[in-house]
């Protein structure tokens, strides 16, 4: 083993976690107390103050300098985490004094070469590549005070990466903030790049895509489970709008609800043993819920008007709904216990797609002067909060499982993608590729 | 030969309604399945709907012109809706009173009606929006006269629009049921 990485092995080895397929070491190397406690961003205050970041390209440490792209690829993937975190402003590359990166190591680092561009936060790096293997050491500096916040050894197979590097990523969310990164999140969406509606997930910055569905069909609504674990989405492949449940880890699909009419819009219970969803086989669009074998449980909402778009609560006590039995469509919140059904929205003609967050905010998407904007209400009622303007419609507001972030579509580029942002509405950033059309965001987690 | 046709006309006429007689019983039992296949009663739904075997019988039997004409005209004139709205308006009652005199007239004919949206709004409002706006031309044609028994509806909400642009033109005409003859 290399002088570098043996002198830092002696500093203490922490913690072994395994990780699927492959094992994932993170080995604490930190100084005792070097970053005891302080947290350095407050992600509650309504607006939060960007740092700036400055990382370097990774050293490559291996005698044979093999695999020379990871030197930008692995701090390319954790610089994109943070920026799409809210919390970061990662540096421009042009303006660093010391280009080579030089020590990865505090004794060596001139902090002052690094202070006096703006940088408030440094992130340097150091990988090896034997065989299939990637051993990767990260640290991150206080660049004012010249110290170490964090340090991190990972390893892991090169082929997955940037898995790795998200992991990265979360340590150092998680050291600054105190809570945990969303960037081991994964997506699920209905993309049209075939030509057909089909639904794919990814990680939750657009990478890694796959397809679940080939239906050559219509496949469209997906919704994963709380765990991750599955996704219910609707598919025309046997006729009209059916629900279908597919289990990711082992790739079988079976019908949930293939009743005449409608079988649409599904959303898990907090348990993850009941599904609300709205069905028509009784002539009129209301929702019921129905267990996993697709049996129904209860008809929760029964109103000549339509009635869809089932929202739980976090507690699974309550619904939030859309129903246009006022005339045009707002979103209702009703008590399952009591079947008591409250109004939550007033404002404008067109209310819909409400989506109900962990942190108990509701969003959703309204129409106003021809566009759809994606606002926040709290879930007791309050005055709504505008979250997008002036950028093409933004649509289907779908919250991150920690109720921090929303995933969203929007044509503000032209066609549909899917866009990630703030709770509070800052920091929106495209996620999926430009290649056809992406809508329906559900997010999962890790 | 004309009565050869016609009796290879009432002989398929018949063989399809026993057809879609089974078949539409079948659908009513298909509900929940566990397996990844769907059940063979599904697939035979399938057929039906998209009819690629009724079309072939037609093309054989050699309709008259006329009702070729008739059925083209039929299956080509849409009825049209306002923003969020699934009632019918004079111009759409007038063309359903004409199809239900055709389907009063043909009585080997059923029909698929399909309900679509604009592209604004939610998918699951539209695809609700859709099916109201399909079942407002199916009570019609049912007051007027033709069994319930042979209309079926489908809501494509949002998902096949006529004209994919984005104004107010293309959001106009893809407000709309769409009619299809079955065999």
């Amino acid at each position: 083993m290399n002088m570098n990485l043996a002198s830092f092995s002696k500093k203490g080895i922490a913690h072994f976690s395994f990780i699927r397929m492959w094992v994932l070491f993170l080995i604490f190397f930190l100084f005792p107390g070097a970053a005891s406690g302080r947290i350095y961003i407050d992600v509650n205050a309504p607006s939060i103050p960007k740092f700036n970041i400055a990382i370097p390209d990774f050293k490559n440490l291996g005698v044979d300098k093999k695999h020379s792209e990871f030197s930008t690829k692995m701090p390319g993937v954790i610089s994109n985490d943070l920026d799409l975190s809210g919390y970061f402003n990662p540096m421009d590359k042009e303006a660093f004094l010391d280009e080579k990166g030089g020590a990865l190591t505090a004794e060596g680092i001139n902090f002052k070469d690094w202070s006096v561009i703006g940088a408030e936060l440094l992130l340097t790096g150091g990988y090896t590549c034997i065989g299939s293997r990637l051993e990767v050491e990260i640290r991150l500096f206080d660049v004012f005070w010249g110290r170490q916040i964090l340090g991190r050894r990972a390893l892991g197979d090169i082929s997955g990466y940037r898995h790795l590097m998200h992991r990265l990523s979360n340590e150092i969310i998680l050291i600054l903030t105190g809570h945990n990164g969303i960037s081991l999140t994964k997506l699920a969406f209905v993309g049209n790049a075939t030509g057909k509606r089909e639904i794919y997930v990814c990680d939750y910055d657009g990478y890694n895509v796959r397809p679940i569905t080939r239906d050559k069909s219509i496949a469209i609504l997906p919704r994963w489970s709380l765990d991750g674990k599955k996704i219910v989405y609707n598919s025309y492949k046997h006729g009209g709008p059916m629900l279908y449940l597919k289990n990711i880890a082992s790739g079988n699909v079976r019908l949930l609800s293939g009743r005449s009419g409608l079988n649409i819009g599904a959303c898990w219970a907090p348990n993850g043993k009941e599904i609300a969803l709205t069905m028509s086989h009784r002539g009129n669009p209301d929702i019921f819920t129905i267990d996993l074998k697709g049996k129904i449980l209860k008809q929760l909402v029964k109103h000549w008007g339509i009635d869809v778009s089932p929202a739980f609560s976090p507690d699974g006590d309550k619904i939030a709904f859309v129903s246009n039995r006022s005339g045009s469509p707002q979103i209702y919140i009703m008590d399952i216990e009591n079947e008591g059904v409250e109004r939550l929205t007033y404002e404008g003609r067109y209310n819909t797609s409400p989506s109900w967050s962990s942190r108990n905010q509701i969003a959703f998407a309204s129409m106003k002067g021809g566009h759809f904007d994606i606002y926040t209400i709290d879930a007791v009622g309050g005055r709504s909060r505008r979250l997008t303007e002036n950028m093409g419609n933004n649509e289907a507001p779908c919250w991150s499982p920690d109720g921090r972030y929303m995933m969203f579509s929007s044509n503000r580029e032209g066609r549909y993608h899917i866009y990630i942002m703030n709770a509070n509405g800052q920091n929106q950033r495209r996620i999926t590729s430009k290649k056809g059309e992406q809508t329906a965001p559900s997010w999962a987690p890790e | 030969m004309g009565k050869k046709v016609m009796t290879g006309l009432v002989a398929m006429a018949f063989v399809c309604s026993i057809l879609f007689f089974v078949t539409s019983c079948a659908k009513k039992q298909v509900n929940i399945s566990e397996t990844v296949q769907p059940p063979v009663e599904e697939e035979v739904v399938v057929v039906v709907k998209e009819a690629p075997k009724e079309e072939t019988v037609v093309e054989v039997i050699e309709v008259p012109p006329e009702l070729v004409r008739q059925i083209e005209n039929f299956e080509d004139t849409n009825i049209y809706f306002d923003f969020d709205r699934s009632n019918l308006g004079p111009e759409a009652q007038e063309i359903l009173k004409k199809k239900a005199s055709f389907l009063r007239n043909n009585r080997s004919f059923s029909l698929l009606i399909g309900g679509n949206c604009d592209n604004r709004g939610t998918e699951e409002y539209n695809l609700a929006l859709g099916e109201r706006r399909a079942d407002s031309a199916k009570q019609y044609l049912i007051a007027l006269g033709v069994s319930g028994d042979r209309i079926k509806t489908i809501s494509y909400g949002e998902l096949k629009p006529a004209d994919p642009a984005n104004n107010e033109v293309a959001w106009a005409f893809n407000r709309r049921d769409t009619f299809k003859l079955l065999q």
